[in-house]
């Protein structure tokens, strides 16, 4: 259970010119804030800026009251998942969940131990052996899930995940994300151009 | 002849050859990869002609590298193996960066920030996420620069140090053409040809099973003090390492022990230096002989493309096998061939066209093929539909394309018999030598002049050999070609 809370003041997002007007929200331990706008609004931008891809153009973003302008992406503690799942076609199944374990320094059994566990916890126990590349779209979709959770992410960001997905697959992964937030408690940010993943999902909607 | 595989000298070479090979691919893989990285991940001005000029060194005849780095270095780094493998590295920095840079392209670089916000720092990233989606392309290039090297001839004949940098190469060269010991240049050749084979096993083996990616990304613009440091200094490096020996050449070809001279170009038509030939008649000799290829290449290229056009891609791969047998051995395959009866076309000064023919067909099948098989086949039956003989409807759909694949092809394979220099030594007359073949014998031979001629030859070879690319490059980017 985590009880971060990411605040973001004054923050102007974009390449060279700004997106949107300074913003100013901040998302507390089981909320989901979902940002909903349509493509080109800088929904992306604002998930990358907050990861740390790119510089914000001002403002600051506040972990548990820690700014976190200069500290690289690998050491902010948020996670990402991107519309696409992006699992690590030359690692199996266990490693890509392990990955992160592995990253803080944990040994590989203990690495592949905590990873079983959460392939079980997404229902792929079964298919530990298949490569990457043979999975289907829902399945490479809670894989990349469990990847990003078995990081234990202070903050969690979701940048249109599951929307190349079928809507009857979609809809089952975003319950089952919702599931995980409150009961792990992890602050998360899902941007999405569809509003009706604002009414599955959300405990505050920022529309653009 | 099976007794020659016991000779000991013969696997010593072999496991020098070897080792000099390892070493060269290990150093063009460390310069060429962050080249790779920077040239097809990063969109800026300049990139194409970067990316132009690093394959500069793939396409200059071997000798003239060589000579390029004698040049360069004078006596700080004598002949021998360190100077052999950093001309390796020289020549397949291009093979490198093409070939890595190409599915380096088609890398989602969202990968790499997935694992970033997974914990793991650049470092980490690069080792376990970047590299292994590059291994395929890693493993390929490694194979290929490891076969240019361990059968390279040109660099260890003017470069090497005669023990130390030993190939099979010079072993079947000298085999052949000094020592007329046929059956130590069989063995020679084959214990080669089962090493290149076991490189190509052995690389299909490592190379991984999985789906290619063929969507090239759109590049990335350089944003942030850390990349642009990288991608300046990068370039900047890649820059100085490809025109320090081409400057050193041309330099060498302007300049005496007195300073500026221009007296080396103006004595090239004095055929006063007839110990080694003239350089003129050279010139002119291998002008012909890469005409000769030119014609000779497109033809049965050319055949051999339209017939397998339409086939699987095995087929195909059985029109490039001479690819991988060197130059030496195809020669003295020609040589052998022909020498007998009616057959003896050894005063004829054919064999080295045909045999340079033979190793530029294959690249002319490689280029063509995937052309013609980019052709609308239905443009053929639309002009039989409106009343065309078959014969014109094949040129009314294909024709413009095959002219200009025939042409950049032609222009391609006289390239390579400019610089060809294995099987010209084998096979060229001790009175008649082509431009490659003089040059390494005007390095063997000590003095300030002999040495200022092989680099005034080694421009001329780089101006012509430039140009004829320049024209297939020209001719390869023109609207009917794609």
């Amino acid at each position: 259970m985590t009880h971060s809370i990411l605040q973001v003041n004054d923050l102007m997002i974009g390449y060279e010119k700004a997106l949107t007007p300074a913003l100013n929200f901040s998302v507390g331990p089981g909320e989901i804030l979902v940002v909903v706008g349509d493509s080109g609004c800088g929904k992306s931008t604002l998930l990358s800026t907050l990861a740390g891809v790119n510089p914000p153009l001002g403002g600051e973003i506040l972990l548990d009251g820690k700014n976190l302008s200069g500290v690289p992406i690998h050491k902010r503690k948020i996670g990402l998942v991107f519309q696409e799942p992006l699992l690590f076609p030359h690692l199996s199944l266990i490693d890509n969940i392990g990955y992160a374990l592995r990253a803080g320094g944990e040994s590989r059994n203990a690495a592949r131990t905590r990873a079983t566990e959460l392939l079980d916890w997404v229902g792929l126990s079964e298919l530990a052996g298949q490569k990457t590349w043979q999975l289907s779209g829902g399945q490479a979709g809670r894989v990349a899930l469990a990847r990003a959770i078995a990081a234990q992410p202070a903050v969690l960001l979701l940048d249109e995940p599951y929307s190349a997905l079928d809507p009857e697959t979609r809809l089952r992964l975003l319950a089952d994300v919702k599931n995980l937030v409150t009961n792990e408690g992890i602050p998360t940010i899902h941007v999405t151009h569809d509003r009706s993943e604002a009414d599955l999902l959300a405990t505050r909607t920022l529309t653009w | 002849m099976l007794g020659e595989f016991t000779n000991s000298t013969l696997w010593q070479i072999a496991l020098l050859a070897f080792g000099q090979a390892f070493l060269s691919v290990g150093l063009s893989l460390l310069i060429g990869i962050p080249i790779a990285r920077v040239l097809f991940t990063y969109h800026f001005r300049g990139r194409g002609f970067i990316l132009a000029l690093v394959t500069v060194p793939f396409v200059l005849p071997t000798v003239v590298v060589a000579l390029g780095f004698r040049s360069l270095f004078g006596d700080a780094i004598p002949n021998g193996l360190l100077l052999v493998v950093l001309a390796h590295a020289y020549i397949n920095i291009a093979v490198v960066v093409r070939l890595v840079g190409a599915q380096w392209a088609t890398l989602d670089p969202r990968m790499e920030v997935t694992a970033a916000t997974l914990g793991a720092n650049p470092f980490r990233v690069f080792t376990t996420i970047t590299l292994p989606s590059l291994r395929n392309s890693i493993v390929l290039a490694a194979s290929v620069v490891f076969i240019f090297s361990f059968s390279s001839l040109g660099i260890v004949v003017v470069l090497g140090d005669g023990s130390s940098t030993r190939t099979l190469e010079q072993v079947l060269l000298r085999s052949t053409s000094v020592l007329l010991d046929f059956p130590a240049a069989f063995a020679a050749a084959i214990l080669q040809l089962v090493v290149v084979s076991l490189v190509f096993v052995i690389s299909a083996q490592l190379s991984r099973d999985e789906p290619r990616a063929t969507v090239v990304l759109e590049r990335k613009q350089i944003s942030g003090r850390k990349p642009i440091i990288f991608v300046t200094l990068t370039c900047l490096v890649a820059v100085i390492v490809v025109l320090s020996p081409i400057a050193s050449i041309l330099w060498s070809s302007i300049s005496s022990s007195g300073g500026f001279t221009l007296q080396w170009w103006s004595d090239l038509a004095n055929t006063s230096n007839i110990r080694i030939g003239s350089p003129i008649d050279a010139l002119v000799r291998s002008l012909g002989l890469a005409l000769g290829t030119a014609v000779i290449s497109a033809i049965l290229g050319g055949a051999i493309a339209i017939a397998v056009m339409s086939k699987k891609g095995f087929v195909v791969t059985l029109a490039l096998i001479p690819l991988g047998i060197s130059a030496v051995t195809l020669g003295l395959g020609i040589l052998l061939a022909f020498s007998r009866g009616s057959l003896d076309l050894r005063g004829t000064g054919a064999l080295i066209p045909i045999t340079h023919a033979l190793i530029a067909v294959p690249i002319v099948v490689a280029v063509a093929t995937p052309s013609l098989r980019n052709v609308d086949p239905r443009r053929y039956f639309v002009a039989l539909s409106l009343g065309a003989a078959p014969m014109r409807a094949w040129w009314t759909a294909f024709g413009t394309v095959f002219g200009g694949v025939m042409l950049a092809a032609g222009g391609l394979a006289a390239a390579v018999s400019l610089g060809e220099f294995g099987a010209a030594t084998l096979l060229s007359r001790t009175d008649a030598p082509t431009v490659p073949v003089q040059i390494a014998r005007l390095l063997g031979k000590p003095g300030e002049s002999e040495f200022a001629t092989a680099a005034v030859l080694s421009v001329i070879l780089i101006i012509i050999s430039m140009t004829l690319l320049l024209i297939v490059d020209r001719i390869a980017s023109r609207k009917v070609f794609t």
